[in-house]
């Protein structure tokens, strides 16, 4: 071994620890109870305890914003998957006139800033009396999700081969049935994977459920956060939360992992 | 099958910020629910323009953009070049690397919340136990809650860098470094002449997602200093957001939204354009 690898083996071992220390120390606090989180060294030498996590999923309510944040993921998910697969489709198969010029235009939508989109979607929704709406945060997540799904499953049609969409036309399909019984069982795995993307990212997300979710409504880093202002912090239980938070997206994520990057960059980066 | 999509995202962003484009033309309390709603033409506009924190809010969004992308580019180039040089146990250094950027911004807040708490925080603790300067309120100073926060945001992001720039590099034909080294180049010499160039559409690529996410920058500044202590951390998004939801004052605050919007896309446009120079995108 020579010693520019050595030094890439040490460089890539340090950051991993880098990467890695924040997300253990989380989860090593959720377990001690306050007498061993707050002493002036590191103790690295405790008793487990789950306490933390049953007061959690006990009396904080912590259960209802999981339920409401899969809830919201789920319906965002599925709304976009539904409107912005086809349209994917088009954009990658169909001889429609100004195609890019629509495809940039989607991909505009992406660019607009979430703190630009909430003030007035406040005002239209309290106008509505949607306010505090599952129907709201849907809504509003379905602005960054269905732009992604575009772009995304653009790309995987575009990777597929012509031919076995032209034989199910020439077969008398139409181009639905290319679509419906050809092109989309042969783009699965990408079709997991922006799926899997789209929770994630509506599981993630905070400006919006900060400003349009009602008491009946709000969803996991609300809670999270709301842990953080308050003056006697608990940190055994807000780092449980943390963690209950982070254990569907790491399953999420690394399922998802080999699209990742494609997915945070709509496409550009094939990875 | 296009037009779903299309009606769809006109309702919910075009219609929104066509509303947001009107109201930012009234003056308009939420507060004051029946009072009429003077129209008071570009006023509201005039008012940003002179507005102080509108002003301390804009530089510490550029300090903030600046430092934390020229470190997350500087440092996830490091890491992607040591990354392409391992010939074993990338695959799981891969898996590893991704996980902050997949993590909520507001629970990686609340993470360095706790890792760089003055009194029980681990850094403390550990620069205690090592003998250098502990017992430092990052958050609460008004010298540090800046660099602070981007520290937070290197530790999300650069993972982000470094995997784009890891695929770039695994992009560029092997034929190129046997070449190369039958010339005598020795490592530094193909990092520069070969694998920069290579990445740069990469590079490109990088700057225009991070540049508009991080101006846009909300959900750590919000859940971990409201933007003080003083303006020392105000930033343009979470003053919107304060001028909507804490002062009511919607009309202002719709035109702090059409000035985010307006400045978005015309920082996006100038990469998308060097970026359909070269086919990137």
């Amino acid at each position: 071994m020579n010693r520019w690898r050595v030094a890439s083996y040490a460089i890539v071992v340090v950051f991993l620890l880098v990467v890695l220390v924040p997300i253990a120390a989380v989860v090593v606090n959720s377990l001690k109870v306050p007498s061993d989180i707050f002493t002036p060294s590191l103790k690295l030498v405790f008793t487990p305890t789950l306490d933390n996590y049953a007061k959690v999923l006990g009396d904080l309510e912590f259960s209802s914003f999981l339920v409401n944040s899969t809830l919201v993921a789920l319906g965002s998910t599925a709304l976009s998957l539904a409107v912005g697969v086809p349209a994917a489709y088009a954009l990658a198969r169909l001889p429609i006139r100004g195609r890019e010029l629509w495809a940039g235009g989607i991909l505009f939508t992406r660019m607009v800033p979430a703190v630009a989109l909430v003030v007035p979607m406040y005002v239209i929704f309290q106008r509505a009396s949607l306010l505090g709406t599952y129907f709201a945060l849907i809504a509003a997540h379905t602005t960054f999700n269905l732009p992604i799904v575009i772009w995304m499953m653009r790309s995987f049609f575009e990777e597929l081969p012509p031919d076995l969409e032209e034989a199910a036309l020439v077969d008398g399909s139409g181009r639905f049935g290319a679509f419906w019984r050809v092109a989309l069982p042969l783009t699965a795995p990408g079709l997991a994977a922006t799926a899997v993307l789209c929770l994630l990212f509506s599981w993630n997300e905070f400006l919006f459920a900060l400003v349009l979710s009602g008491r009946d409504t709000q969803t996991v880093p609300i809670g999270v956060a709301s842990f953080i202002g308050t003056v006697s912090v608990d940190w055994g239980g807000s780092s449980a939360a943390a963690v209950l938070a982070l254990i569907p997206v790491f399953v999420l994520g690394l399922a998802a992992q080999r699209f990742l990057v494609r997915g945070l960059t709509f496409g550009a980066v094939k990875g | 099958m296009l037009t779903p999509s299309l009606v769809v995202l006109a309702i919910l962003i075009i219609l929104p910020l066509a509303y947001s484009l009107v109201l930012s033309l009234f003056s308009w309390k939420l507060t004051e629910i029946n009072l009429p709603k003077p129209f008071v033409g570009l006023d509201n506009y005039t008012r940003l323009l002179h507005d102080p924190v509108v002003g301390r809010a804009l530089v510490n969004t550029v300090i903030y953009v600046v430092g934390a992308i020229g470190v997350e580019l500087v440092l996830g180039f490091v890491v992607a070049a040591a990354l392409f040089e391992m010939t074993r146990g990338r695959k799981l250094a891969n898996a590893l690397i991704l996980l902050p950027m997949i993590i909520a911004p507001v629970v990686t807040a609340l993470l360095w919340r706790y890792l760089l708490d003055p009194q029980f925080g681990l850094v403390s603790q550990f620069s205690g136990a090592v003998g250098l300067p502990s017992g430092i309120g990052w958050f609460g100073s008004s010298g540090l809650a800046l660099p602070a926060l981007i520290v937070v945001d290197v530790w999300q992001w650069t993972p982000f860098v470094v995997l784009i720039m890891h695929a770039g590099m695994l992009a560029i034909n092997e034929e190129q470094f046997e070449a190369a080294r039958v010339d005598g180049a020795g490592h530094l010499r193909i990092l520069r002449s070969i694998v920069i160039p290579a990445i740069v559409p990469q590079i490109l690529l990088i700057l225009l997602f991070r540049t508009m996410d991080t101006y846009r920058i909300f959900d750590t500044v919000f859940v971990l200093t409201k933007g003080g202590p003083g303006l020392s951390t105000e930033t343009i998004g979470l003053y919107t957001y304060r001028t909507g939801f804490s002062y009511f004052d919607m009309g202002y605050a719709m035109a702090l939204s059409v000035f985010i919007l307006v400045t978005v896309l015309v920082i996006s446009g100038i990469y998308i354009r060097l970026l359909r120079r070269r086919e990137a995108l």
